[in-house]
């Protein structure tokens, strides 16, 4: 038995550094970490197979990848999905999309792209992790509970006394969700809730905009519990404003964080006040920007006659699913697929744990990045890039291993035709 | 592989060169000595009548890391107008012209015969993400400057007198765990306190929390890089950035270094006085004079081209300023990790502007006011003064004044007033351009196999044609070498090549380790060991390339 302390989480966009995994002959196994996600998605076997399978019969790792290149090569509407790889390996798909006109984008992109819309269109003020931790003296959370999908969100960056306010306090309000238990347990006396008490189901945008009318000093008179909210944010010294798109319901959840960063800015006139815009499991944030640093463009990006070209719309995954005869789809992370119907093929990465149904044309086992494999990661608030080291060997590849190795056959090829002169 | 560049004319100031008919021999990735009579090249090209220099490097240029990434995103009509398919040797294309995006920005630079640049604002927090990002821009060697003076964990220590020596050490662990180059002060001790609610922060003004001025963080820090005997000194993007008036901060910024060296960053952004109608007018001649006198100072200019482009800074309280400014109307801001931040304002100069019109000619000022070209470097601050395409034209206007008269002519009509420029007559010479843009640059940042053509050099050559339109001249070399492979032929790229990561590590006692890796677990919520990037992590397992350093006493 060995034990390896302060191991990296790649998982949920967190980056906690602080994972205890022990390791015998049959795997690896995490010590309880208060992280469901790390609890589960730590526990790996040891004995898995290693072999691809085509049409679900097992063949050499050579031969799929072969076959991956030929499909690829060929395909008239190919694209690259899930994208769930750490850097090098989205880097791989990114030259793969470029050299056979794929698109791309990551399985969890959805959340991303409300944040990303507003960006674009208006910009933003935001912060970190750190900065949360270490600054904030009143915590906005708008929606619902982001530890849902963020577990140790409020034990790691909130429950610790904040370094720089004075007296250490601070306040916890929840804006149009509910705490989970875990939150109420870690936060104890800090949380309050808001917005909830009128409507069982309150609607997220009538909420928000009931609070940025209380901060323009135009408030209804039966609304004085959102004009002292309004009064907390201006008398703060450092408010952040917390949300995780990915939970928002309702049509155009973009304009809820619009409405959102619109506040931020409003408050951050004479006090202190930045958002924290939280999406990115899985790399997420990391594919989104070796997209950007490498095309120019976020994810949903696809390539014309080389060029790359962006469209939020027509390339997300789902909608591409439509047209794809070919599809990709990158999972590295955890051995879990969603359910998706394409008429195309599919090409399937995954850990070689993972069940599929329907078994896909290809299927070639990877990796998982920070188990199998060193690989980087970006961290859900943007900034923080980990690296992620390998615990075992299964004799399992990494993705930019793979998709390297398609890239060569997709070469001989190209060179084959030319010396035939096709 | 031998090659033979025979019969250009060398300009290689570093070794005495100045338009020297001579033959150039490379083999493999170095310059080599004339192999003698009976060496036989494998490639010989002939460059009668040409220009033959280094390649060329740009100390300060924005083309990596999370700001510049911020940029793209907000940038995206821009990226959208401006799309390129990937060429046959490999480079992948992209997007962007004032934040291109890896290969592009690599392409760009290579086809004007750079075969470096470097990121001059890299922070701690985001330095994993910036090299990943420089490994991927191909042809160019890199290196990123950490930013320091605004960190809590440094102000920390500043305000609890933990003295020089503890300073130096952490100086020296930060440049170690980030794979830095340099050390670069952005608006000493301002965005810390801007976290704090100040909106401006003078030279002599206590920070809010801490109670440390502006000057003693960057003496602080100027002192540390002169100890640790750092290549480069100490990379200052002062206080009051764009603020009418300034010329006054900057001039007692130069004071404050008192003799230690120091490279004031973008100067033409802190030249301003405030004389005139307008309460704006250009501090050019005094910061010009000044800086000519006292030659441990170094400067680059960060001149303004007309045109659109985006600004992106970690001086978030300047940019904060500038957010009403914007254009489009779009901007962001980040504060970062108990670290620094970060601003992206999009930006468009007018020459019908009468503060844009002004600060291109106090640009130019400086740059013809300032005697020595080997302290003065060629930038636009990529972004932000407009993006580094412009370097051929500004090259023009600085070596052919009959140009610049009728360039001044065009601005508007207020501002020639207001500024020397008209009366200025210099016009720099090939030589001078050779230094400014190889030799200097080498010499300032430590790269002693850089910027000059001498045995044992990296085989990076640039060759062009002598044309009267320097413009023309310096955008389209003939020939372009690095690392000995040519990668450019008029002006279009042949093969594909990669540069290097350029740092320094200059040793430190770790008993400092103990308490930034308090620090770490108490604030940063991060195990230290995570936040140390290896040597394996740099270019896909390359590795950098390490630069000595010598420790010094100050006298």
């Amino acid at each position: 038995m060995t034990f390896h302390p302060e191991i990296l989480c790649p998982f949920c966009g967190l980056g906690c550094g602080d994972i205890g995994i022990d390791q015998d002959d049959s795997g690896i196994a995490p010590r309880p970490s208060g992280c469901p996600q790390a609890d589960r998605l730590f526990r790996r076997p040891m004995g898995v197979a290693t072999d691809a399978r085509m049409a679900g019969t097992p063949v050499p790792v050579d031969q799929a990848v072969a076959e991956a290149a030929r499909l690829l090569g060929s395909a008239r509407a190919p694209q690259i999905a899930g994208l769930a790889a750490d850097v090098e390996g989205v880097l791989a798909a990114l030259t793969l999309a470029a050299r056979i006109g794929a698109t791309v984008d990551h399985e969890r992109s959805d959340a991303l792209f409300r944040n990303l819309a507003v960006l674009r269109r208006f910009g933003w003020s935001v912060t970190t992790l750190a900065e949360l931790r270490n600054r904030c003296d009143l915590v906005l959370v708008v929606g619902p509970d982001p530890a849902a999908a963020f577990p140790r969100l409020w034990e790691r960056w909130v429950a610790p006394a904040p370094a720089f306010v004075p007296g250490g306090d601070r306040s916890v309000v929840f804006l149009g969700g509910e705490p989970l238990p875990e939150t109420v347990q870690c936060l104890a006396g800090q949380i309050e809730t808001q917005g909830m008490e009128a409507d069982p189901q309150p609607d997220l945008a009538t909420l928000v905009t009931r609070l940025r009318t209380a901060l323009a000093g135009r408030t209804a008179s039966n609304d004085a519990r959102m004009a002292e909210l309004a009064a907390r944010l201006r008398a703060a010294r450092y408010a952040v404003v917390v949300w995780a798109a990915g939970l928002f319901e309702g049509p155009q959840p973009d304009l809820i964080v619009e409405a959102l960063v619109r506040l931020v800015r409003t408050v951050d006139g004479t006090t202190r006040c930045a958002g924290l815009p939280l999406s990115g499991a899985d790399n997420l944030i990391g594919a989104n920007q070796a997209c950007t640093w490498r095309t120019g463009f976020p994810l949903r990006t696809g390539f014309e006659a080389g060029a790359p070209s962006h469209d939020p719309d027509r390339f997300a995954w789902r909608t591409r699913l439509r047209d794809a005869d070919v599809t990709l789809w990158i999972s590295a992370f955890r051995p879990e697929v969603p359910e998706f119907g394409t008429s195309g093929s599919v090409i399937m990465l995954a850990p070689p744990e993972t069940a599929i149904t329907p078994e896909p044309a290809l299927f070639i086992p990877v990796g998982t990045p920070g188990i199998d494999h060193a690989g980087d990661v970006f961290r859900a608030d943007s900034v923080v890039a980990l690296h992620a080291g390998a615990l075992i060997d299964r004799g399992l590849p990494s993705v930019a291993d793979v998709i390297g190795r398609m890239l060569v056959a997709l070469e001989q090829s190209a060179e084959t035709q030319e010396a035939a002169g096709c | 592989m031998l090659t033979k560049l025979a019969g250009g004319r060398l300009f290689d100031p570093a070794n005495g060169r100045h338009g020297e008919v001579a033959d150039l021999w490379l083999r493999d990735d170095r310059i080599t000595a004339d192999p003698g009579p009976g060496a036989t090249p494998d490639a010989t090209y002939d460059l009668t009548g040409k220009v033959v220099m280094a390649g060329a490097i740009d100390i300060h240029s924005h083309i990596a890391g999370g700001k510049v990434n911020l940029a793209r995103l907000l940038m995206g009509e821009e990226h959208e107008h401006h799309r390129f398919a990937g060429s046959p040797c490999g480079c992948g294309g992209g997007s962007g012209l004032a934040t291109p995006s890896t290969h592009t920005t690599g392409a760009r630079y290579i086809e004007m015969g750079f075969t470096a640049a470097f990121e001059p604002a890299m922070l701690g927090s985001n330095a994993r993400h910036a090299h990943m990002e420089m490994g991927d821009i191909p042809y160019i060697d890199t290196g990123g400057y950490l930013v320091l003076g605004s960190d809590d964990f440094l102000l920390d220590l500043i305000a609890t007198n933990a003295g020089q020596a503890a300073i130096n050490d952490y100086v020296a662990w930060m440049l170690t765990a980030t794979q830095s180059l340099a050390v670069k002060v952005v608006n000493p001790g301002g965005i810390n306190a801007f976290k704090f609610n100040a909106r401006t922060l003078d030279l002599d003004e206590p920070g809010p929390y801490y109670g440390v001025t502006p000057r003693t963080v960057l003496t602080v820090l100027a002192r540390a890089v002169y100890e640790l005997g750092l290549p480069h000194p100490l990379h200052v993007h002062g206080c009051n950035l764009g603020v009418p008036g300034n010329v006054a901060t900057t001039l007692d910024t130069i004071q404050a270094a008192s003799g230690l060296p120091m490279h004031m960053t973008h100067i033409q952004f802190h030249s301003y006085d405030n004389e005139g109608d307008r309460k704006f007018s250009s501090g050019a001649a005094a910061l010009a004079e000044a800086v000519n006198r006292t030659p441990t100072l170094s400067v680059d200019i960060g001149q303004v081209m007309f045109g659109q482009t985006v600004t992106a800074s970690a001086d978030t309280m300047a940019q904060r300023h500038t957010a009403p400014l914007a254009h489009p109307r779009k901007w962001l801001a980040m504060d970062i990790e108990c670290d620094a931040g970060c601003g992206v304002v999009p930006f468009r100069y007018r020459d019908n502007s009468y503060v844009n019109a002004l600060q291109w000619a106090i640009g130019l000022e400086l740059f013809l006011l300032l005697d020595d070209p080997w302290r003065v470097f060629l930038t636009t601050d990529h972004p932000n003064g407009a993006p580094f395409t412009f370097y051929p034209e500004l090259i023009r206007l600085l070596m052919d004044r009959d140009y610049r008269l009728a360039k001044l002519a065009e601005i508007h009509p207020d501002a020639p007033a207001h500024t020397t420029l008209g009366s200025i007559t210099r016009e720099y010479t090939l030589a001078e351009i050779a230094v400014m843009t190889r030799a200097a640059p080498s010499r300032i940042l430590g790269l002693a196999d850089r910027g000059h053509l001498a045995p044992g050099a990296s085989a990076d050559v640039t060759v062009y044609t002598d044309r009267p339109d320097r413009r023309a001249m310096f955008e389209r070399p003939d020939l372009v070498f690095k690392s000995g492979r040519l990668v450019v032929r008029d002006g279009t790229l042949v093969a594909m090549a990669q540069g290097c990561t350029h740092v320094v590590r200059p040793g430190f006692d770790d008993l400092i380790e103990r308490r930034i890796a308090r620090h770490f677990d108490e604030r940063l919520g991060l195990p230290i060991k995570h936040f140390r990037i290896r040597d394996e992590e740099i270019r896909h397992g390359a590795g950098p390339i390490l630069h000595p350093c010598r420790r010094r006493e100050v006298p």
